[in-house]
């Protein structure tokens, strides 16, 4: 039976490679794959072609390593505290739903299909050694990587079984009656416990904590070494060195030492988890749905429905029944664009950037730290205007699989076309008028230059002027794209994964990129030339807005022509070429 | 309300569609009915505009689809057999939106009495992944009658319904249809359609094999004219029907 299973595993894998390799006979998928390959060899080719000293332990010395092996140990322990105490539903091992109709009736043990997950997740789990040790690789030998691969595995191997078994022991004491807050009291009395007994050695034995010991990053680090190197930690967190000592061994004969411990303890954890006799079989049903259901949902684009809790967002504003129908797209699609919009969330971001503003004012006084971070403000704001397109993409790129709910509303192509690309536009507005008013904020507190208030205010409202019109005119060209190529935004089993995905997305932000270059280029001429003529008789402060209204008038020329195009190219978007095939 | 002439629809060298001509008058409700791949839901996605015709008129209330887009749409709904939603609009705000695209000033009142009569309003609040299938297509009917159209296209409508969903839907397109609206179902249910249509259109390979009343169809195809529907589909069709259970070789 379980030769059946490999089968199944292998093909399917077999399959979905043999796919993928034959389409790229059409130009999109190709070009993407080379595109997306050379972004990968560049990425990589650093870790694996540049010229490697062999320093086995990375530049670190050995009492730094045994630091960093101990505080990944010390990240192993919560990750496992976290399998016993957060979850709150009842084993689910996830299967597909077609698994789940194949499997779930046949004459397959439960030990099997346990034996078919675990299967499974080598898969997984081996791809994501694949690239740990492509990035791990640099420091060292080919022997080396390997070891490195060898370690990724094991603790990873070891982490996967420990989250099933935990998984089904928490459903056996469910059956047995201990509820999910008796199971998480006890988890949380054993932390507490080893705390009080680490607290009471360190009080024992460590000196007291000093300012001396908080004043710098190295003096907080050697107190922490001594910590977890000589106290109760040392002996708490001995299964989860175990675990992580073979990724941190310097040469061979080491790795070798440090892998039968570990390959004991992935025995120990996989004869658990196979000897547990939970019925998942229910649990694992419910879960295939709601997995198929936001598979479907992300595959479609729609991350949000793709989130595991989705809730009703609340409308940005009340919609009222006549008036332009533009309005009733921006309204749905900001509605889509919910989670981003949450009062909730712009209070936590708004206080995060106030504390971390007010944090580096206060620590660097006078020595630049208003100029770093009206810089980090100003840079961001540059970020977002190029690649901002590109995430957020509450418009026509989203509303692929919903294209024919579009085509029957009864509005003409450009105001549809309007209403789909404003959403995008207003919410990257909305963020970089911030980031512009933190900017202006500390560029005023700038002591070495003493720019003048005026000044700031001059530049910083005619940046806040310019960049909604550039934000249009930027998101034009990804929604012509999927207005023009539109099975390149294919979604369901036919869109595009892997590299090739990644190479179609690298064109589509170099060729807005090259539009918004060139919509920039009569822009800048209309500023300059209403700069210096009005530099003749007003102060910079004020030519400033007013060559940036006229520029910004040219630039909502251009966008209007360029919503007007998208619009007839919606207009003459036959769906059925992409419906039928 | 529905005049269609020469209505052909390409697909490369592919001819999904030849040179349909019908009409539909107020009150009318006109099954469409084919094998697979005869082209009904191109014929519909056509009159309601998603897609383009290659050659031939379409005109809903005297409006042109292909020249005068918004003006046809604007007295039109379309059902599609799968409910289409916004999933991150809520019921309420569904009718919200449709409320504003069509500029129904009344949609309030209009909007509570759809989703009282279709029992939705329990979950105005909701969802679409919070919703049954049926309760999705409730939406999307909600949705269409909104702005009270005039031209009615349903592509398989009782697909996924639970019986009372199937009767409250018949009786939903017979009232449209009382009220003067012209109707376009599209089905494989051929005793739906034989049930609550007026008028019958065959279409086989793209192209018009019969049209006309159900009775007048009824005579063409059957000498007698009492002839199952059913029966009359596979002549029309040219295609046998399938081997009684009886005959079928036992295994």
């Amino acid at each position: 039976m379980t030769s059946a299973l490999i089968y199944l595993i292998l093909m399917t894998w077999r399959n979905r490679l043999v796919t993928r390799f034959k389409r790229l006979k059409q130009p999109k998928y190709l070009l993407g794959a080379v595109v997306g390959g050379l972004y990968f060899y560049f990425y990589f080719y650093r870790f694996l072609f540049r010229d490697r000293g062999g320093n086995p332990k990375g530049g670190f010395q050995d009492s730094d390593l045994a630091l960093i092996e101990l505080i990944g140990a010390a990240i192993l322990c919560l990750i496992v505290l976290s399998f016993w105490f957060f979850p709150s539903k009842r084993a689910a091992l996830t299967f597909s739903e077609a698994e789940v109709a194949f499997l779930f009736p046949a004459p397959i043990s439960r030990r099997t299909l346990i034996h078919f997950k675990l299967l499974r997740s080598q898969l997984a789990i081996l791809i994501t050694v694949f690239f740990l040790a492509l990035l791990s690789a640099g420091a060292g030998s080919w022997r080396l990587t390997l070891m490195h691969a060898g370690g990724y595995w094991v603790a990873l191997s070891i982490l996967s079984l420990h989250s099933l078994g935990a998984s089904l022991e928490r459903t056996r004491l469910l059956d047995r009656g201990l509820t999910n807050w008796g199971r998480r009291f006890i988890v949380l009395s054993l932390v507490l416990g080893v705390g009080v007994w680490v607290a009471l050695w360190t009080r024992q034995t460590l000196p007291p904590l000093t300012d001396a010991d908080t004043a710098s990053a190295k003096s907080i680090i050697s107190y922490g070494k001594a910590l977890l190197t000589s106290g109760p930690l040392l002996y708490v967190l001995a299964p989860f060195r175990l675990m992580v000592k073979p990724r941190f061994a310097p040469d061979l004969i080491s790795f070798l030492l440090a892998l039968w411990p570990a390959l004991l303890l992935m025995l120990l954890h996989y004869f658990w988890v196979i000897r547990s006799n939970v019925a998942f079989e229910e649990a694992s049903l419910e879960a295939s749905q709601k997995l198929a259901e936001r598979v479907a949902a992300a595959r479609a684009g729609n991350w949000r429905a793709a989130k595991k809790n989705q809730k009703a967002a609340r409308a940005p504003f009340k919609l009222r029944p006549l008036g332009s129908p533009v309005i009733a797209l921006l309204w749905k699609n900001l509605i889509g664009a919910g989670s981003i919009l949450s009062a909730r969330f712009l209070i936590v971001m708004l206080a995060i950037a106030f504390g971390v503003s007010m944090g580096m004012r206060g620590g660097m006084g006078k020595s630049g730290g208003p100029v770093a971070i009206a810089m980090m403000a100003a840079a961001l704001a540059v970020w977002s205007l190029l690649f901002g397109p590109q995430v957020l993409r509450q418009d026509f790129r989203r509303e692929v699989p919903q294209m024919d709910m579009l085509k029957v509303l009864p509005m003409p192509g450009w105001q549809i076309a309007l209403g789909q690309i404003l959403t995008p536009v207003v919410l990257l507005s909305g963020v970089q008028w911030l980031l512009v008013l933190v900017a202006m904020i500390f560029a005023t507190q700038i002591e070495t230059t003493k720019l003048p208030w005026e000044l700031i205010l001059g530049i910083g409202g005619s940046i806040a002027l310019l960049l909604p019109c550039l934000n249009l005119v930027s998101l034009l060209i990804p929604n012509a794209a999927v207005l023009l190529f539109p099975s390149w935004f294919q979604t369901g089993k036919d869109a595009p994964h892997g590299i090739e995905a990644t190479g179609q997305r690298i064109i589509f932000a170099l060729g807005q990129f090259l539009a918004l270059g060139l919509s920039i280029v009569p822009a800048a001429g209309v500023f300059l030339i209403f700069f210096f003529t009005f530099r003749l008789v007003l102060p910079v402060w004020v030519v400033l807005p007013i060559a940036a209204l006229a520029t910004a008038l040219g630039l909502l020329i251009t966008a209007g022509f360029g919503v007007y195009f998208l619009g007839k190219l919606f207009d003459r978007f036959d769906l059925s070429n992409e419906t039928t095939a | 309300m529905i005049q269609v002439t020469g209505l052909t629809k390409l697909y490369g060298e592919f001819v999904a569609l030849r040179g349909l001509t019908m009409t539909v008058s107020a009150g009318g409700v006109l099954g469409l009915v084919g094998p697979n791949g005869a082209g009904k839901t191109t014929t519909l996605r056509c009159l309601a505009g998603i897609i383009p015709p290659s050659q031939g008129t379409v005109l809903i209330c005297g409006h042109d689809i292909h020249r005068e887009p918004v003006a046809a749409k604007r007295q039109l709904a379309f059902f599609t057999d799968e409910p289409r939603l916004f999933d991150y609009l809520t019921v309420w705000q569904h009718l919200n939106f449709v409320a504003r695209i069509y500029q129904v000033a009344e949609w309030e009142s209009i909007g509570r009495a759809l989703i009282e009569e279709l029992e939705l309003a329990d979950k105005a609040d909701k969802l679409p992944g919070e919703l049954s299938r049926g309760m999705k297509q409730k939406l999307v009917i909600a949705c269409g009658l909104l702005h009270s159209p005039q031209v009615i296209f349903f592509d398989e409508p009782l697909t996924g319904l639970d019986p009372m969903g199937i009767r409250r839907m018949k009786d939903s397109i017979l009232k449209r249809a009382r009220e003067g609206a012209a109707v376009i179902i599209s089905s494989h249910l051929l005793h739906l359609v034989e049930e609550i249509c007026s008028h019958l259109l065959i279409l086989k390979g793209g192209q018009m094999v019969a049209h006309g009343t159900i009775d007048e169809i009824r005579q063409r195809f059957a000498a007698d004219g009492g002839t199952k529907l059913e029966e009359i589909f596979f002549r029309a069709t040219d295609a046998s029907p399938p081997p009684a259970v009886s005959s079928l070789p036992q295994s």
